[in-house]
């Protein structure tokens, strides 16, 4: 697929690098030379320098024969300008990312007369994984596959100690479920039964939903509906008014500090039965006499990263049972949820997660990342030319790193062993990491091909069925 | 320093290049040559040292510019290394130290020869010194990436630093996409420039040979005189089209071929190029019928084969121009540091380069009237990075210093000025044809082995535009921090 994206910022930088993995011919326009040189220097991607919004540009680059142009800009309004005017040319499928709530009620308007088919706002899109996240609770994070049926389950040993030391192999604790991955001191270890867990592990788990249930519940039960009571947002910026509405309106007591005043009065005007503070939320007398240490749930949304995290450790040196913190800078993530903070979250990633769900459309039914991007779940619609049909899964020697978790068929869900097979129509969950991205792709999607076109066209051509 | 991975990419490329060696095999079994049996030779030693190489794992996959940088400088010195074993296994040269000299000429499109007397050759031999301009004419690592784009996001720091020119650009997305298209076009030029001598009465082996040369601007030839006689009149005319072509920005047929006209009327360097050698030839013709050698058409024939032959840094001589009137060998001697476009098969410091340097010399002056004034370097209607200019000033610089170090050496051997000074030019510019001693039809083959190390290394260091081989040598390269 040919695919356009204007500006080259952390999302565009992101999707193009997840893009061009996966074998899409990819085409970067900024107008900042040093964003352009970086991601010349490490992606195998086209750039050009210019305002993607100008004719000149869009014509040079062809929208007809573009599929997708992805409007990834700082400006909303720039942003929707290139979408409708690629459109007008000849692309097939447009994306932008707005922010401004103000246009978030006229989407519909946007994809209706302007023909834009899908608007990324990333603060929506924060605030749903933080809530989803504030509603799941405990310690654990979920990710959802097959509608419901298939989970991943993020486990840290510290909740079991009696874990630690000990080898996987000897462990008769994962009743159907399978470790995929081990997180390690920020780093990814593809466990194998001879994996010895240390106490700050983390482990990610891929299972039958009800199976997680009764390994991660232990006792209670899960997902475990315990909306957090009393909320405190630091930073009452587009994300902390989208997530104090949504908890608002699950119930939630819901404080907001926002430092600026008239951001202040925009919030209280738009928000109801939410408490709204004008004051810093770095201000430790101001936490105290609003009761920091009482709250169930912290959340911090301010713009420093810096800011965000120091604030989420005070919450957890007061003994607050979950807090959030808003990271912009993807690398760091395992760092940050070493630290002891419950859960990092990444606009950046969460973004482009979405807009990579909305790309390969038809055959991802889901995917997430992980790590910082490092490695991802898939679930792929298995068709009948791929090439793991019919085969074995230890038959197919899958690289090391690549996992097939679930296969669902019908609404039955498989574990699988070496000697499952696939068969068209299935859904799979896959664990990948993202250097493997391509022969995942390679695997799953493409045709059964000759080794000398393998061996030409390198990753995967247009023929590819995944396209459109 | 990813060794792993350096070596399975120089093992992937001697590989190929046994595969390639198979083509004179062919040739020379077609002919029924006793050299056959070099080649075999040489295939199966290039081939065992490229299955060791590969069979190595490397830690991860990533290819910094640290890495690209060794693998370019390293790809091209064992491609020189195992290319040369044909030539030693046929006796074709005397020495080892001749088979490398020739093979680094033949790959850098250099075109500078040893051998006294090709017409004495095994056609197989003959073919693999022409073929090797065809390879090296592209870049060797390129053609690796058009057959293996899985070498992927580390290609781009390869490309970079192989790619002719002060930039490397893209045509499409995919950097394997990219080096098809570019060996696309160059194999279009080389059918066309072979159909067109054939049609100009070249018997068809002479003809591909030729047509390689002009192609990748190498300028070996079967024959030990300058090409007088060979086919019909035209000959002289295709070959000087044939060359001006092969020194024109290859992304310019891309542009050509997407009919975007456009960007072919704005390309200044384009213009400059041409310019350059319309002017030079139009000099030469004038000086060449003032001191009555020649007649109008004659001059002009000669004149403009001889300009388009070094400005493109092919090399090739219709006529002994050292005994051309002492203006036109000054024309000629100049053209010499020229070369032709960037992105073209050309060597010398490239027209481009010369064009930024040029503006910079124009703003120095302008400064000195405006001492506060902004004046940005543009090409093409476009400003120039300032790194990039000045990246160009010290290219510039680096070039005339190795040249006089080159010409110094070379002298010290004992050889005169002029010959000193053309055949370090030669070399280091990959033209391969000076004055003096190696002028036209003369061979480097009196040259002592030290002196014909020295002009094998300044061959490899003006193909790789110096920079690439030279960081390779510094304490810097290799300390791990």
């Amino acid at each position: 697929m040919r695919i356009f994206i204007a500006g080259a910022g952390k999302l565009g930088y992101k999707v193009a690098e997840a893009l061009s993995r996966n074998g899409h011919d990819i085409t970067v326009v900024d107008t900042d030379d040093q964003a352009l040189q970086r991601v010349n220097n490490n992606l195998d991607v086209l750039t050009a320098k210019g305002n993607a919004a100008q004719l000149q540009i869009l014509e040079q680059f062809n929208m007809e024969r573009t599929s997708i142009v992805l409007a990834v800009t700082d400006s909303d309004e720039t942003n929707i300008l290139i979408c409708q005017m690629a459109k007008e040319l000849g692309c097939a499928r447009a994306a932008a990312r707005v922010r401004d709530p103000a246009y978030a009620k006229q989407i519909d308007f946007f994809s209706r007369r302007f023909g834009i088919d899908f608007i990324i706002n990333p603060d929506q899109e924060v605030a749903k994984e933080i809530g989803r996240y504030l509603v799941q609770g405990g310690a654990i994070h979920v990710e959802q596959f097959a509608q419901g049926r298939v989970g991943l389950v993020e486990y840290s040993v510290s909740l079991r100690p009696e874990l630690a030391g000990r080898m996987l192999c000897e462990l008769d604790v994962f009743h159907g479920l399978l470790v995929v991955a081990v997180s390690r001191d920020g780093e990814i270890i593809i466990p194998h039964g001879s994996t010895q867990l240390a106490g700050k592990d983390v482990l990610y788990l891929i299972g039958k939903t009800p199976d997680l249930k009764a390994f991660a519940g232990d006792g209670e039960p899960w997902p475990q509906r315990l909306l957090p009571r009393n909320v405190m947002i630091l930073g009452g910026g587009n994300a902390g008014f989208y997530l104090a509405r949504h908890l608002q309106e699950l119930g939630a007591a819901v404080k907001i500090i926002e430092q600026d005043e008239a951001r202040c009065a925009y919030l209280a005007e738009n928000l109801r039965n939410v408490l709204v503070i004008h004051g810093d939320g770095s201000d430790h007398d101001l936490l105290e006499e609003e009761n920091l240490s009482q709250m169930d749930a912290l959340v911090t949304l301010t713009g420093l990263d810096e800011e965000n995290l120091l604030l989420a450790l005070l919450g957890k040196q007061r003994g607050i049972g979950r807090v959030v913190a808003k990271v912009s800078r993807s690398n760091f993530i395992s760092l940050i949820e070493q630290l002891g903070i419950d859960r990092a979250v990444n606009p950046v990633l969460i973004s482009a997660a979405a807009i990579i769900r909305f790309i390969q459309g038809g055959q991802i039914a889901s995917l997430s990342l992980l790590f910082g991007g490092q490695a991802e779940v898939v679930e792929i619609i298995v068709t009948e030319a791929s090439q793991v049909v019919g085969v074995t899964l230890a038959d197919l020697n899958l690289p090391q790193g690549m996992i097939v978790g679930a296969i669902v068929r019908g609404s039955q869900v498989t574990i699988p062993r070496g000697d499952s097979v696939i068969r068209p129509g299935d859904r799979v969950v896959v664990f990948c990491l993202a250097a493997l991205v391509n022969q995942l792709e390679r695997l799953f999607y493409r045709p059964r091909g000759g080794f000398l076109r393998e061996l030409w066209h390198g990753r995967k051509d247009s023929g590819n069925p995944s396209a459109d | 320093m990813n060794f792993g991975m350096v070596g399975r990419i120089l093992g992937t490329l001697l590989l190929i290049e046994a595969l390639i060696l198979a083509v004179p095999l062919l040739v020379s079994v077609v002919y029924g040559e006793t050299a056959a049996s070099a080649f075999a030779w040489s295939i199966v030693i290039t081939a065992a040292a490229g299955l060791v190489l590969t069979r190595i794992k490397p830690g991860s996959d990533t290819i910094k510019a640290r890495e690209g940088l060794l693998i370019v400088t390293l790809g091209w010195a064992a491609a020189a290394v195992f290319g040369a074993l044909p030539f030693f296994f046929a006796r074709a040269v005397p020495t080892f130290i001749d088979a490398l000299f020739e093979c680094t000429s033949g790959l850098t499109t250099t075109g500078a020869t040893i051998i006294n007397d090709p017409e004495a050759l095994p056609r197989g031999i003959l073919f693999w010194r022409s073929f090797s301009h065809w390879l090296g004419g592209m870049g060797i690592l390129v053609f690796t990436l058009a057959l293996l784009p899985a070498i992927g996001v580390g290609g781009m720091q390869i490309y970079k630093a192989e790619a002719p020119g002060p930039s490397a650009d893209k045509l499409v997305p995919r950097l394997a996409n990219t080096a098809q298209l570019l060996y696309t076009v160059y194999l279009g030029l080389t059918v066309l420039a072979v159909l067109a001598l054939v049609c100009a009465g070249v018997p068809l082996f002479d003809a591909v040979l030729l047509g390689f040369g002009a192609v990748g601007t190498g300028g070996f030839t079967p024959y030990s005189t300058p090409m007088g006689s060979v086919g019909g009149s035209a000959v002289p005319w295709a070959l000087a089209v044939l060359m001006i072509l092969a020194g024109v920005n290859f992304s310019l047929y891309y542009e050509l071929w997407r009919r975007r006209w456009s960007s072919l009327g704005s390309n200044s360097e384009l213009k400059v190029y041409l310019g350059i050698t319309v002017l030079s030839a139009a000099l030469v013709t004038m000086n060449l019928v003032r001191s009555l050698q020649y007649g109008w058409g004659d001059a002009a024939k000669h004149a403009l084969f001889q300009v388009s032959s070094i400005i493109t840094t092919t090399g090739y001589s219709t006529a002994d121009y050292s005994q051309w009137p002492e203006f036109s060998k000054a024309v000629l001697f100049m053209l010499l540091f020229v070369g032709g476009s960037a992105g073209s098969t050309a060597g010398g410091i490239k027209v481009i380069r010369l064009m930024v340097a040029a503006k910079l010399v124009g703003r120095e002056v302008r400064r000195m009237l405006h001492s506060q004034a902004l004046v940005p370097v543009t090409i093409n209607g476009r400003v120039v990075p300032q790194e990039t200019v000045a990246s160009i000033a010290s290219f510039v610089f680096l070039y005339l210093g190795l040249f006089v170090a080159g010409t110094l050496l070379v002298a010290l051997a004992g050889t005169d000025l002029f010959t000193s000074a053309s055949a370090a030019a030669a070399t280091l510019g990959n033209v391969g044809v000076g004055f003096g001693l190696v002028g036209p039809g003369n061979s480097f083959s009196f040259f002592s082995g030290p002196v014909k190390l020295l002009l094998t290394v300044l061959m490899l260091v003006g193909r790789l535009e110096m920079f690439t081989v030279l960081v390779i040598f510094t304490p810097g390269f290799w300390r791990q921090a």
